[in-house]
This record gives structure tokens, sequence and C-alpha cells, in this order.
């Protein structure tokens, strides 16, 4: 057992954790973070993702042992990101399974670049990926943000 | 006054007849086009819960003391369990339970397939399920494998008999043809990769077993379960509140469902049974390969004189034999039709329900035939659709209830004008073209549904029916139904589903059946509300209810009166208004299906074998359209599925022991955003006048099923190369620019490299 | 499993070995280690210790991919390869260090089948499904390397600084033998710090995917300019990256018969990427 602690959404957590768990266990069943989805747990798909200090991270395959002294950001700290609103207004999510994630990358796009081209949206979210096809309106949706 | 009627109920192309209770429901259909609410653009109503990361989906259902479960599957494609020992299993930290073959009819000592159960077992958390597992002692008896199609059909290793049907005589046509093309055309297996893997979370209480499981279909779980553990049905109680994708895969109870509810029997905790994605890939179905032999004739001005369909379905170790002759059966006004399907029966995974299943493999391989044709003919591909139009069913001679694909094809036409536009952007080794194909599938839906409507004191409304919404946007179209036909904006309707005990009958979410079955059963219920509304004001009001009318959230009289709805629902105090819906019966007679036609641009690279889909038109005919914003989302999503369909997604087997390869996304190549063309998506949105209270059929399958074809014949009007095998991945491409240069005698000796692939 | 904060990159290196393993970014270790792929007792965090950024044509071995990508100092090729890779999170996450050393994308080799590479007696992929597969050096093992930035550093020349020696990226790498199934000749015990860029006159990298997007080459491009010389390395076409003395040595190359398709793809890509390096 490592004893650590760990900051999320501006809150911080003692945390006791074995080894080996991951930053998407902790969220998810330490800290009832249950807005970090889990699709394929092995850093393939993006709907783990949250962000490390702004950087977009795959929580399914980051140790929470080295997260340190790293902000975690997920999407219960974005809830209120005008990302939210144009994703709904945009229609672009379905299941909505790799929503947040979606949402978790794309923050950290608008933050570095506010207003990102189609291409830049691409680039920057291609590790994200939708099985239900919503891309045409997630591209629209962070391109729409600020709207 | 209820009502027994014998009716027709149809599920993917199957017909059967039923009795149902039907209340009267003398509703006439609302007038075409956008309504109020309904025919307009209306975003999800659950979309901010979704996007925030409050939805619960099962995935996130965590009850204490709940255990969660790892299943031990076979590494094997074909094998028996000489001996298994779980001791040490049992006996391995944080583990309360195992299973294994002859607990529970879902594991088995002789696996057919690589990744079928075995044995189970349920510990404090997954990390020690999975670490248990490692510790069986396994001993196999290995045996060979059938993998191969062609030799199961030789053998008879048939999943069932084959299915037949011929109509007029194939051989007169034959001879009767002035131009005959003959191909043989192959698409792969394709995983389904719901984002949310296929789960449950059982819990037993009192006898009582809840049941918390990513479904499409709440009561088939319910009844299957409840028939499985001899339990009366209402002893299930079955929850899916959010869903994370199903695609067809999701239709039943799964392995993992009573793999969880035998270990929460036995442990007496709640226990999950959640698959990993590696286990979604090998276990939860698939869209079978198959390959096609198919052979088109007509005379010279492209009347159809023959179609003949020889289709193998690889269908793997169980499933079924999906229709892939459908297409050629349905399609076309041609009198001399044969069609037989094959289905093997391999040691390879069971295949599953996906996206319109055999007709998205069947029109890949009919609708480039016909292309095929009409370069032999020099016939336009549009004009060649045109000219063998049908106008009715030609399987059994049934008037269609609609069909507006002759004006899918009107609207089609000046985007098909762009065609030498497209060719001409063609420079250096990118070759651009253009191609298009038809689309034919069911999606009429049918009863039995039903819907409760509450309407409280304070005027607002509840649709309560215990359907699932799996992504597809249900609760936004229910509530605009509902909305519409009770006078009020959308923000005050909510919808209560994904809870048997919660709810009246619903149908199931797949067959692209979720609105045309339950959409007409909400509105019924609303106007049975709405009725009820009207009988209360008149008494209020002192007027007779044919002068009263909902609308914009009032009570309005045929002399101009109006009150605001409130006025009449506050006098409920703590009582509410109820109305009770149902689903009516099909048109009787009458075959209702959907249409549509998709065209590709794309860019061909003929050094690297590279396809780019730059852009596609989606022109569909569905009846009328609930929410065109929703709609455009499903045509956009199954276009985008068709195209990792048409390029990238492979379910790759060795051939030597049918392990599946490509268990992991980087592995099985779903596209990206960075994949995805302009999408223009069109409405036909004409109700369908014999088709229940709403003209509404479904949307869900029909925009997969063309896309792959109108993707090869662009990719044939660009290069020439007929691609004839899918995916279209580079070397497939290289290969049919290889034997296309090769038809053309221009083969480049010099420049020559080994044969990739065989034809 | 033990959790390690070294205090010196030597202190890391020196504890690296009997069950100890090395943890950067995870994007390639932490799948492995839940798969059984790697067996550890206690992970050595290098974060903390191995370098991190850019100056003056050196690279600290623990600069994330997506930091390479953005860098205006660095070679084209470079920052064009270390775009064109993997995913954007795992750019974010990976690091230059670890990207050089990852482990190869062969479903059999993922998979634990008994392959040569895991030491047994024969490549499963040879006989069995291989499309992703090599056309160089894949007469033992038919795997491919998935490196795109490796491909660029051979292209470009650079040399490594380890905890032990200096060498070139060409000497990191070697093909499996009877003996020694490693591709790799790091020592068991040796990290990599820095990378030493030589700035070219001019360098592009081009990538042959199955998507646009996140998916490892199936034939990468690297063409570095240095005066009269170009210098041509590739990846995802053998074992380890894979200079290319010259385009024509591409005839030589021994394709399976699932991958002769690369060759023509690696043909077309040569041939533009040396078109594209403007000449002076």
């Amino acid at each position: 057992m490592a004893f650590d602690e760990l900051r999320v959404n501006g809150g911080s957590y003692p945390l006791a954790a074995a080894v080996g768990r991951t930053l998407a266990e902790t969220l998810r069943e330490d800290l009832g973070l249950t807005g970090t989805k889990v699709a394929c747990g092995e850093g393939h798909c993006g709907a783990c993702t949250v962000l490390l200090d702004g950087v977009p991270t795959l929580s399914c395959i980051t140790l929470v042992h080295t997260v340190g002294n790293r902000d975690v950001t997920t999407i219960e700290g974005l809830r209120e990101h005008p990302l939210v609103a144009s994703f709904v207004r945009a229609d672009a999510l379905q299941c909505g399974f790799c929503t947040p994630g979606q949402i978790v990358s794309a923050a950290a796009l608008v933050a570095a670049i506010p207003s990102p081209t189609r291409e830049e949206v691409r680039h920057a979210m291609s590790g994200n990926l939708c099985r239900c096809g919503a891309y045409p309106k997630i591209e629209e949706a962070v391109v729409t943000w600020q709207d | 006054m209820a009502r027994l009627i014998r009716t027709e109920k149809e599920v993917e192309g199957h017909y059967t007849e039923q009795w149902i209770v039907v209340d009267e429901d003398a509703l006439d259909q609302w007038p075409a086009g956008p309504l109020q609410t309904v025919g307009k653009p209306a975003p999800r109503v659950d979309g901010r819960e979704r996007a925030r990361g409050e939805a619960t989906y099962t995935a996130d259902i965590q009850l204490p003391g709940m255990l969660h479960a790892a299943v031990l599957r076979s590494p094997h494609a074909r094998a028996r369990v000489r001996s298994l020992s779980l001791s040490s299993v049992l006996a391995a930290p944080g583990v309360r339970a195992v299973l294994e073959p002859g607990d529970s009819h879902v594991l088995t000592d002789e696996p057919g397939y690589h990744g079928a159960a075995v044995a189970a077992v349920a510990a404090d958390t997954f990390a020690q399920a999975r670490a248990a597992l490692a510790q069986a002692a396994v001993e196999w008896e290995v045996l060979e494998p059938l993998l191969d199609p062609d030799q199961a059909v030789e053998k008879g290793s048939l999943v069932s008999e084959p299915n037949v049907s011929e109509r007029g005589a194939t051989e007169r046509g034959v001879s009767e043809a002035e131009a005959v093309v003959e191909a043989e055309y192959r698409t792969q297996t394709v995983l389904h990769n719901s984002l949310e893997t296929h789960q449950a979370v059982c819990v037993w209480e009192s006898g009582r077993l809840d049941v918390y499981i990513s479904t499409q279909f709440l009561w088939g779980v319910r009844a299957t379960v409840a028939e499985q553990l001899e339990l009366p049905p209402d002893k299930v109680r079955v929850v899916c509140n959010f869903m994370g994708g199903g695609f067809g895969s999701k239709n039943g109870p799964g392995e993992y469902t009573f793999i969880a509810a035998e270990l929460a029997r036995r442990t007496g905790r709640p226990v999950r049974c959640a698959l990993t994605r590696r286990e979604e890939n090998l276990a939860t179905g698939n869209r079978n390969s198959t390959i096609q032999r198919l052979t088109a004739g007509a005379r010279s001005d492209g009347t159809l004189t023959v179609l003949k369909g020889d289709y193998v379905n690889s269908v793997g170790f169980e499933g079924w034999s999906p229709s892939t002759g459908g297409p050629m059966e349905l399609l076309y006004a041609c009198e001399n039709v044969r069609v037989a399907e094959h289905g093997a029966k391999l040691n390879t995974p069971p295949n599953a329900a996906f996206r319109a299943p055999g007709f998205v493999e069947g029109t890949f391989g009919l609708e480039c035939l016909m292309d095929e044709l009409a370069a032999r003919l020099d016939l336009d591909p549009l004009e060649l659709r045109m000219r063998n139009y049908a106008d009715s069913d030609l399987v059994d001679g049934r008037p269609f209830s609609s069909k507006n694909l002759l004006e899918c094809y009107r609207r089609a036409q000046p985007h098909w004008a762009r065609r030498e536009e497209v060719r001409a952007r063609s420079q250096g080794p990118w070759k651009h073209g253009m191609g298009l194909a038809s689309q034919v599938w069911y999606g009429g839906g049918g009863p039995p549904s039903y819907a409760w409507v509450r309407v409280g004191s304070d005027g607002r409304v509840q649709v309560v029916t215990a359907m699932q919404d799996i992504g597809t946007g249900s609760r936004t179209a229910m509530a605009q139904i509902a909305a519409e036909e009770l006078g009020l904006s959308l923000d005050r309707i909510e919808v209560s589903l994904g809870d048997t005990s919660r709810g009246p009958f619903a149908s199931i979410s797949a067959g692209s059946s979720t609105i045309p079955s339950m959409g007409p059963a909400v509105r019924s219920a609303a106007a049975d509300a709405a009725r009820q509304i009207v009988e209360i004001a008149a008494q209020r009001y002192h007027l007779e209810e044919r002068v009263l009318s909902l609308r914009n959230g009032h009570i309005v009289s045929a002399d101009g009166g109006s009150w605001p709805i409130e006025e009449i629902t506050e006098l409920l105090g703590e009582g509410q208004i109820l109305g009770k819906g149902a689903r009516g019966p099909n048109p009787t007679g009458m075959r209702t299906l959907t249409f549509g036609v998709q065209l590709a641009e794309v860019a061909v690279d003929i050094e690297t074998g590279e396809v780019l889909v730059d852009r596609i038109v989606a022109i569909h005919d569905v009846g009328r359209v609930i929410n065109p914003l929703g709609a455009s989302s499903q045509v956009e999503g199954g276009i985008i599925q068709g195209i990792g369909h048409t390029l990238s997604e492979d379910r790759l087997l060795d051939p030597g022991t049918g392990t599946v390869l490509t268990q992991t996304l980087d592995a099985y190549k779903l596209p990206t955003i960075a994949d995805v063309p302009e999408i223009v998506a069109e409405f036909v949105d004409r109700p369908d006048e014999h088709l229940t209270n709403l003209g509404s059929k479904g949307l869900g399958e029909p925009p997969i099923i063309p896309t792959s074809a109108a993707i090869a014949n662009a990719i044939r009007d660009a290069t020439g190369a007929n691609v004839r095998s899918l995916p279209i991945t580079r070397e497939e491409m290289l290969r049919a620019l290889r034997a296309a240069r090769e038809r053309e005698g221009l083969e480049r000796t010099a420049e020559t490299v080994g044969e990739v692939r065989s034809a | 499993m033990k959790f390690v904060r070294p205090e010196s990159p030597e202190a890391a290196a020196s504890s690296l070995g009997n069950g100890s393993v090395a943890l950067a970014g995870g994007t390639d270790l932490v799948p492995m280690l839940r798969d059984g792929l790697v067996q550890a007792d206690e992970l050595v965090f290098l974060r903390d210790v191995v370098p991190r950024g850019v100056q003056s044509g050196r690279i600290g071995a623990g600069t994330t991919l997506a930091e390479l990508e953005v860098d205006p100092e660095l070679p084209q090729a470079l920052r064009e390869a270390c775009a064109a890779s993997a995913s954007p999170q795992l750019r974010s996450m990976g690091t230059i260090g670890g990207n050089l050393l990852q482990a190869t994308r062969c479903w059999y080799w993922r998979l634990r089948f008994p392959c040569y590479l895991h030491g047994g007696d024969r490549c499963h992929a040879r006989q069995g499904t291989h499309r992703e597969h090599a056309i160089f050096g894949n007469d033992r093992c038919a795997s491919a390397h998935p490196s795109d930035p490796a491909a660029a550093l051979l292209a470009l020349g650079a040399r490594l600084q380890t905890t032990r020696r200096e060498l070139p990226v060409a000497d990191l790498y070697r093909l499996p033998t009877e003996e020694n199934r490693n591709l790799t000749a790091l020592e068991r015990d040796e990290l990599i710090l820095e990378l030493d860029v030589p700035t070219p006159d001019a360098s592009v990298y081009l990538k042959a995917m199955d998507r646009r997007a996140w998916s490892f080459a199936l034939v990468g491009v690297a063409a570095a300019r240095f005066g009269a010389e170009t210098r041509l390395a590739l990846a995802g076409v053998a074992p380890v990256p894979w200079l290319l003395e010259n385009p024509s040595a591409l005839e030589q190359s021994t394709p399976l018969p699932g991958t002769a398709y690369k060759v023509e793809i690696a043909r077309a890509l040569v041939r533009r990427a040396l078109a594209s390096l403007p000449t002076t």
C-alpha cells in the first residue's frame, strides 16, 4: 500500500490504493466520479480521457501513483463548460458513452486554441472514438462552442 | 373498447400472424410536414445529462456489497475440457464463488469457438476475479476447427436448412438477356464495438431478481431470464436507463446475465458481469462474413431479365443465417429471381444482428453488380435503376404501404449531375469518381406496444413506458409526439423509460422499429389524456367538447376562447389525468418497407491504394420524420459505420487455429473523426398514409445499407477497378487496380509485385 | 508491486532489472503489465529524473510526442512523425524515449503465442495472418516496428545519450537471433536520457495507414537531406526501424504473400518523399 493525495476538480482526496490501480478505477470506484467512462481499458478509445494539468490523458492506462501533484480534471469538473451546451445544441452525441471523453478532449483543445479550424479539431479529437458516429456534429459543436 | 384482432408482425422481414388486443384508436394522421414540435429539430431531451457525465449507464451501477465476475473463455476454436480444477481459483484472494460447466447452461466444456464461456468467478474486485481465473487448471483436448465456409457448405455443416426461393424462370431469364454479368463478392466479419460493453448487474431479493443490463429490449430480457430461471416474469425486473450502444448485439440477455444471476444467487450479493473490450470482440456477436456469387442479365435497354444469387453466410458456431439475398428479391422489378442462402456453421464466434443484418452485405453485392451491368450495357447507373423500378413487392405481389424511391432518385439527380465535375478533379495519382447505390429494408414496426401519459396538476406531462433509448434519441422523439398531441412545449414533457416495473410493455429497439412501434402508442396515450383534459374543460367552461382543442399550452375554443391548460389541471390537486395508448395493427396485406439512395464521391490514390471518401449524399424515405435533427444524426452515424465497414474494419482470424487476432481497438480499426466525409442527409418526409396514426417508419438501419456499394461504385467510376471484396484496404485496392490494368492489357510488368490477395 | 520515485537517472538505472521495470508515459507498459507481457515487482518512475524538453537540437528522452510535434526548432520529419503517431492522448502521455523502445503490435506476440520473439521456435505471422507485418529482416520474426519517430530519427542520424554511453539510433536496434530475441541493444539497467538530432537541410515523413489517424504505419517513410546526401528510413516494414540504403534497395525486400503490397506503397512514398525535399 502506498498513500497519496489526489487533486481532482479542485478538491483534494487522501488516497490509499494498491500500486497498479489506475486513475480511472480510482475516480470511478473510489471517488464515485462515474462521468469518466471506461470503454476499452487499454488506451485505444479515449472514453476515459481526463486532464492532468490541462493535458488530455487516458485515465484507464494511467496508474494513479504517477499522477503526483498534477491537477486532475474530469467531466464533473467541466459540467459548466460551454462545450456541454454546444454538444447538446449540435446533437453531438447519440448513446453518449464517449461524450464525457469527447468534451474533456475538446476542452483542452479550445483552451489552447480558442477558435480551432476543422482540421485542428480533427487532429486533436482523433483519439476519441465514437461508435455511433456523432463525429460531424462533434466537429460542429467544437467549432461553434463560443456561440 | 378493447378489440381482439389478428394482425401481422414483421421483424426484419419475417412475418408472423398474431392476435393482439388494441384499444379503439380513431386518430387521423397529422397533416404532412413540420408541425408545432413534430417535424422540427429538437436537441435531445437527455443530452445534458449524458454530456455532463450524470447519466447512469449499466456500467455505472454501483451497489453495496457488489461483487465482480470474470469469465474463463476458451482460448481454442474447438476443444474439449479434459479436466478442470477451480480449487486454486476458489482459494485466491477475494474470491466468493465459482461456476463451472454444469452450473449454468451458458457454460460449456466443449467450446466451439474462441471465446466461448467455460467457467466464471465472482470476487470482491474485478482485478481479483481476473487474477483468480489465471489460477484455473484446465487440460484441453484441442480439436481441428472448421473455418472455411465453402468447405462447411460442402460438408453440410449448416446452422439451418438452405433458404432457397425462386420466382419466374431464371434459365429463361438468362437466355433472354443480351448482357450477362457474373461476379463473386465478399464481405468481411465486422464487430459491433458498442462503447459500453455487454454487461449486467444481478441482485436477488426475496425470490425476485433485479437485472440492470445494457440492452435493446427490456421485455425480451425479462421473458428470456424468467423462462430460463423458471420464474414468473413479474419476479424479474429489468432496468436500463441509459445505454451505451448496441447496434443489434444487445437484443437478448447474453451469457453474462445468467453468469451474474447464478453468482448472485450463490453469494447472496449483487454481482456485476461486465465484459472487457477483448471479450466483447470475441463473444458478443458480429456481422458475419459472406461470399456472394451473383449473376445479372438484362436486355440492351437495361430491363433486367434475371437476377441470381448464391450466398454463403459464415454464421459461426451458433446464430442464424441472415437474409443476404433480401435486397435482390425486393429492390428491382425483375421477373426471374433465384436466391439461395447457406448459413455455414463454423468454429468461429457466433454472429448477431448488426444494423440491417444481411441487407448491408447483400446490397454491397447487388448494387456493385448493377453498376458492373450498367458498364457492360453502357447505361447510366441511375438510369438502369429507374428502368427497373418495382411498383409492388414481387415476392408475394403485395402493394407497398408507401414507396417514394422514385422521389429519392429524382432528388439524387442534381447531385448525380456533379459527376463530370468530380471526375475532372483527378490529378496525378489521385483519381476522383462518383457512385450510387439504392437501399431497401424493413422498418415498419408493429404491435404490441403500450404507453401511458400522466398529466399532473402543474400541467406537466410524464410519458411512461418501459421502452429503452439505445442512443438513437427515442426519449426525445416520444416527448415530441406527446407534446404535439397535447399542444404543449417540449420542456413540459418528461419521458420515463428503462424499467419494466415502471411502465407497460414496449417493443424492442431493433429492426428500425422504435419510432414506428412506440410512437403511435405514445400518441394514442397522449390523445387519451388530451381527450380527458378537454372533457374536464368542457364541464369547467360550460362548452361542448367538440369545440375545444389543445394548442400552445392552452385550451382553445372554436369561438376564440383561450385558457392556460393549468387552469384545468390545477383543479386536480394531487389527482392526475391518466391516458393510455396502444400501437394499432399494421395495414393488412401490404408490404411496409423503407427506401433510399446514397451517392458517394471518392478520391483514390492509385499508387498507394488509399481511398478517401469526400462526400456522401443520403436521401431516404422513411415516412414522416419526427425529429429532423436526430434523424440526420442517425443518417450520419449509419454512413460512418458504413465507411468503417467499407474501408478499415476487419475481424481477422489466425487461419490455423481460428484465434481472433483483432480483439483490441488499435488492431480493429473503427473510423475516427478524421475519416469522416462531408455528409448531406435529406428526407422525403412523406407520411405513410397506411401505417399507424403517425405514418412514420424507422431509420436506424437504412443509412448503413447502401454506403459500401456507393463507395465501391465511386471507386470503379474513378479508376475502372472492380473492388469486390470488403474491406477495401490498401492491398485490396492495389489488387483491384492491378486486375483492371491486366484486363486492359496495360500491365506494366516492370512494376509488378506479387499477388497480394487471391481474388 | 512497489512504486519507486528514484532520486537521479543513475539511481533509476541501477535499480532496474530483477523485477524492477522503468515506467515513463506508461502507454505501452501499463497495458502490457495487465496482459502479463511484462512482469514487475517494482515500478521505477522516470518522470522526475529523465530530462524533458528541447534545447538546441538536444531532446530530453522524457519529452512527450505532443511536445515534439509542435516544436518549431525540430526537423520537419520528426515533427511530422510525432504528429502522425498514435492518438492525441497517447502523444500527450508517451515520451520519445519510451516510443523508441515500444514493443511490436504483432497480434501473435501481443496475444502471447509462443512465437520466435517470445523465445519460441517459429514466427506465427509468417504462416498466419500478416498483412501488417514486415517486408525486410523478416526471416525469423516478421513483426513490424511501430514507431514513426524512430524512422525519422534514423533518417536524421540522431544519436542517443544513455546512462552508459552515446550511440547512433541505428545501433539501438538489432534483429533477433537464436541466442538473443531482443529487438534493442539496450542493457537491462540502461536508460535513454537524451537524443541529439542533427539539423538537415530538409526532411519529411510520409505515412500510409488503414485510416486517416490513430493507426500504426503500414509503411512510414522518413527522408532527410544533408547537403548532397539523402538518408531514407522506413517504419512498419521490419522488426526494427529500417534504414534504406537507396530507393532501389526496396527491390531486395523479402515480402510475405500478405505484405507484398507494402513494397508498392513504399516505392510510391519514397519517390514522393524524395521529390518533396527541396534541393539547394
